[in-house]
């Protein structure tokens, strides 16, 4: 009796996945589908959600307005999300399931370099573009040996970029000569932009007295950080998430380390200074954007209204991933993946990020960097830096 | 030797918290034979019962320890009725029992994750911000009181495990279950109060480790350096405990300040390794017996 | 399709692993919490044979195949010696030490992992399928024969098997190497089947992970162990929505399981009409066993 009742739940069971998995899913003639991943849960949870968010209000409005206009045909449009978990693999499988299942036209994201790198020959082979958000490791759109993956985008500046104007900004206008840097070892983006911010520091003259690493989920900086107490820098530059930063800063200072801290654009967050205390006071970071500068406030205070929630970087971030591919639908007067991609690869918009003008390796030219400084309980604008040789 | 010596206080400090939390592991391990893999989700919880009181109850700091110390209590004995009792009841071969603390470890941390949310919360700060200096030494001022809180409780236990009746009952039966029950000694009873001093501990450990860090869902995963403490110490001697964590701590320290942060975690887990070919009842353990 | 072809593929890659590890624990007792550990090996080391060396797909497994089983009898003769848990927690730490090994690891990609490996798709029946097919019948053999059969008696009764005069400790080392050679080999084929690998993939959760399936497909089982790798790789991606709970749902079971059906679904039991006949010739005999005790206890003889 009993072998026949676990028979039937079995039988049961694989007869439900394979109903499910058939299933697929139902094309309706006029809406075009967009996918999204990023975390949703895991260390940067938060700013996945943020996208996800963002990505949801913009497409309520374009619906509200009676959808986009592509070539004579209006359509509405959908948003398809998943949680990529922060993981490199566990985004390969969604980036398959966006494209083969859900036939998404275009994906908006990822935000880390670790999930955007792997995915690229997937939705190469699948022909689906995707712009990612916060994800600046050049090896997104650019692969080892010098080739450019066709069908990835971002909508920021890259690491090589972003160490180059920290470095820049460090020796130039702090006038550092001796910078101590202080990384999460397994993790593309904190790696690169350390290396970047390396290079450029040596080549402009300044010495880089200690390179300390940890890796992530490591909570006790202690020792490391004694390492750089003992090399005595004049600044230490930071490229980790808000989370390790806010947590080393205050030890960084327990131990004594007042120098002024530099930083990435993993730093900007809401959650930064609650968590910091005033163990960051004084201290600098690049940004893609001012968060209270006047461009971006018809988009804040719209999504503040609507999640009772300040906007992360990533919101407006993604909002101009969004823009950049609703551009290059609109200007293709097409759905299909490749004339999409093709008109990315011109792409040349305003966002409220700045000016997005796509190049050669498909990254945006010449994109500004902001410096931001912590005074108090605030993210204070200082300015716009450029790297200047 | 300046930063010789501040590593060294570094080491201390992370060791006292590998102490209280590895003692944890310990206690169990003397009576119940096993090792609690979900000791480390007791810790985990203990802190966010700390962190909720101080915010949501808006308790000041001292009742906070003692209501968390004893709403990890309560989970762990909750845990020992509800997983091991019916385990121990059918008599089920030991390896059941790891099993189970590994999926009850794996059931609270992602059950918090999906609930309260993976981001790190801050505790409201208690103690001012900056070192107390000692020369070019820095103490942080948490760790000065961590240290005390720390040697407070190890003492009282101490205490209790040698100088009181109750004590030596958990002491015979330790020793020996079945001998200890025929003198009089309700087995039952004392496994209770093994699991909620355990608990408590575990507590006042993560409660410690939220003010000292952050309070996030992974702190179980963390404690898992504790268990190599109390592995590397002796599974079932509490100074084992003790000693294997002050030693762990302060090799983890010495390797990450003068080698590679990168290293740290291989070289604990090479510890345990050989620890385990070489003297499995570790520095201080009793007898292993057969546990066939 | 792509994609549920796609699930498909990964559940027979789990089941590869899943195969391997349930000689290990279902058949002959011993739990392993670092066999995650023996996927990385076999992943690493196809990774290189194509990547780096640029031989065919074919080499890449039989190399992490055999690599992975190697390495484990190096490690089974230092860890099966050692008594229950501390064998658990040996693996354990063997599986972390592994990890960590790879995460240091610059030439492999280090800790931020290795992308763009050549994956190779099938002849005209996709890869994984054919060599979870292979596996099945290998293990089935195995299981059948006089080796599986010891590995059983080990499980049961240590001591009473020692006396018979079964050589515990080759059983055993039998029994581990199986199961790390069918890991590598899954691990191979993940690699082959992601594109991409990254240490953190093979973690503590993943050994987990892969003995909750074992448990929950059912100790001793063959068909269990099918059965399990299927539905716990695919149930997930059905209820993507509640990814969140996946994990929990996981512990939970395990501890309703041991406590409530440590056979799993079908502990003891084999999917086919000869195991089927066998559960049923079971479960009346022990209907008759239970009916006649009572009758027994009625007559007053009990």
């Amino acid at each position: 009796m009993r072998t026949r009742y676990v028979l039937g739940t079995v039988l049961t069971l694989v007869l439900a996945i394979a109903l499910v998995g058939c299933g697929g899913a139902a094309k309706q003639a006029d809406t075009i589908k967009i996918g999204w991943f990023g975390p949703l849960t895991g260390d940067t949870a938060l700013w996945g959600q943020a996208e996800l968010n963002s990505v949801k209000m913009m497409i309520d409005d374009y619906n509200a307005a009676g959808g986009i206009k592509v070539g004579s045909k209006t359509y509405k449009l959908e948003v398809i999300g998943y949680d990529d978990k922060g993981d490199s693999t566990e985004a390969v499988n969604v980036a398959k399931r966006l494209s083969s299942q859900d036939h998404v036209v275009a994906i908006v994201g990822p935000q880390g370099s670790g999930e955007a790198i792997p995915v690229a020959p997937i939705l190469a082979a699948a022909k689906v573009p995707y712009v990612a958000s916060t994800a600046t490791n050049p090896k997104v759109t650019v692969t080892e040996s010098g080739a450019v993956n066709q069908y990835s985008f971002r909508a920021c500046f890259t690491d090589p970029y972003q160490g180059k104007v920290a470095a820049y900004f460090a020796y130039q206008k702090l006038e550092k000569r001796n910078a101590a840097i202080f990384m999460t070892v397994d993790d593309s983006y904190s790696a690169g932009l350390a290396q970047y911010f390396k290079e450029s520091f040596e080549k402009l003259g300044g010495k880089i007295v200690a390179e300390v690493s940890f890796t992530a989920g490591e909570k006790d900086f202690r020792a490391p950080l004694t390492k750089i107490k003992a090399a005595n820098p004049d600044i230490i530059f930071m490229p980790n998430y808000y989370t390790d930063v806010a947590l080393s800063a205050k030890q960084a200072r327990d131990l004594g380390i007042n120098q002024v801290l530099l930083g990435g654009d993993g730093w900007p967050s809401e959650n930064l200074i609650s968590l910091a205390g005033n163990a960051l006071e004084g201290s600098m970071f690049i940004n893609h954007l001012d968060f209270d500068g006047d461009i971006a406030k018809p988009f804040r205070d719209e999504y503040k209204a609507k999640y009772g929630k300040v906007a992360e970087l990533n919101s407006y971030m993604i909002h101009d991933a969004l823009l950049m591919v609703i551009d290059a639908i609109q200007r293709s007067g097409s759905l299909d993946g490749e004339k999409i991609k093709n008109a990315l690869e011109t792409c040349d918009i305003e966002g409220v990020t700045g000016h997005i003008k796509i190049g050669p390796t498909h990254d945006p030219v010449g994109k500004d960097a902001w410096l931001i400084k912590i005074i108090g309980p605030n993210m204070v604008f200082q300015e716009k830096f450029a790297a200047k040789d | 030797m300046t930063q010789f010596l501040q590593q060294l206080v570094n080491g201390l400090s992370i060791g006292s918290i590998y102490a209280l939390m590895a003692v944890g592991y310990s206690l169990v391990y003397s009576i119940m034979n096993f090792s609690n893999f979900a000791h480390g989700s007791v810790i985990m919880l203990g802190a966010y019962f700390g962190f909720f009181s101080m915010t949501l109850l808006g308790l000041p700091f001292i009742p906070s320890f003692f209501v968390a110390a004893f709403g990890s209590a309560i989970i762990a004995v909750s845990l020992e009725r509800l997983a091991y009792k019916p385990l121990r009841d059918r008599k089920a071969p030991f390896l059941y029992f790891i099993i189970t603390a590994m999926g009850a470890s794996i059931f609270i941390d992602n059950f918090v994750i999906a609930t309260i949310g993976p981001t790190p919360k801050m505790y409201p700060q208690i103690f001012a911000q900056g070192p107390i200096m000692l020369g070019e030494i820095a103490l942080g001022r948490i760790d000065l009181a961590m240290f005390g809180i720390s040697a407070v409780c190890l003492l009282a236990l101490i205490l209790f495990i040698d100088h009181t009746k109750m004590g030596k009952a958990v002491q015979a039966t330790a020793y020996n279950m079945k001998a200890s029950a025929l003198m009089g000694v309700n087995p039952n009873f004392v496994i209770i109060l093994v699991f909620a001093i355990g608990g408590a501990l575990a507590g006042v450990a993560g409660v410690l480790y939220g003010m000292k860090y952050q309070v996030f869902p992974q702190i179980g995963a963390i404690t898992l350096k504790s268990f190599i403490a109390a592995v590397f110490g002796g599974l079932g001697s509490l100074p084992g405990a003790l000693l294997g964590a002050l030693l762990l701590g302060l090799i983890e320290t010495f390797v990450s300040g003068y080698l590679s942060t990168q290293y740290r975690d291989l070289i604990a887990f090479l510890i345990l390794i050989a620890m385990l070919i070489v003297r499995p009842t570790g520095i201080m353990g009793k007898n292993a017996e057969d546990k066939a | 399709m792509e994609y549920i072809l796609g699930i498909f593929e990964l559940s027979a890659i789990n089941l590869v692993a899943v195969l391997g590890l349930s000689i290990l624990t279902g058949f002959t007792g011993l739990f392993s919490f670092g066999h995650a550990g023996f996927m990385a090996i076999g992943a690493y080391v196809g990774a290189i044979v194509t990547a780096r060396l640029h031989l065919p797909f074919v080499a890449a497994i039989l190399a992490a195949g055999l690599v992975a089983g190697i390495i484990s009898i190096g490690i089974g003769r230092l860890t099966l010696k050692l008594k229950g848990d501390y064998f658990c927690i040996a693996t354990m730490g063997f599986g972390e030490a592994i990890r960590l090994i790879l995460n240091n690891w610059a030439w492999v990609g280090g800790a931020r992992g290795w992308e763009s490996i050549p994956q190779f798709k099938g002849i005209s029946v996709s890869l994984p399928f054919i060599v979870a097919i292979i596996s099945v019948i290998l293990v089935w053999n195995m299981v059948n024969s006089r080796q599986g059969r010891n590995m059983v008696a080990v499980r049961e009764e240590e001591l009473a098997a020692q006396m018979a005069g079964i050589n515990v400790m080759r059983t055993k080392m039998m029994a581990l190497v199986t199961s790390a050679v069918l890991a590598g080999i899954a691990g191979a084929l993940m690699a082959n089947f992601v594109g991409f690998i990254a240490p953190k993939t093979f973690n503590m959760t993943k050994s987990t992970e892969l003995t909750i399936i074992v448990i929950f497909g059912g100790i001793g089982s063959i068909s269990g162990s099918v059965l399990g790798a299927l539905l716990l790789t695919a149930l997930p991606e059905i209820f993507r929505a509640f990814s969140d709970w996946r994990l929990v749902f996981y512990g939970l079971a395990v501890i309703v399981i041991m406590v409530g059906r440590p056979q799993g679904l079908l502990g003891g039991m084999e999917l086919t009409p000869a195991g089927l006949r066998k559960a049923a010739a079971a479960n009346k005999a022990k209907a008759a066993l239970l009916a006649e005790s009572r009758a027994m206890e009625k007559r007053g003889e009990i």
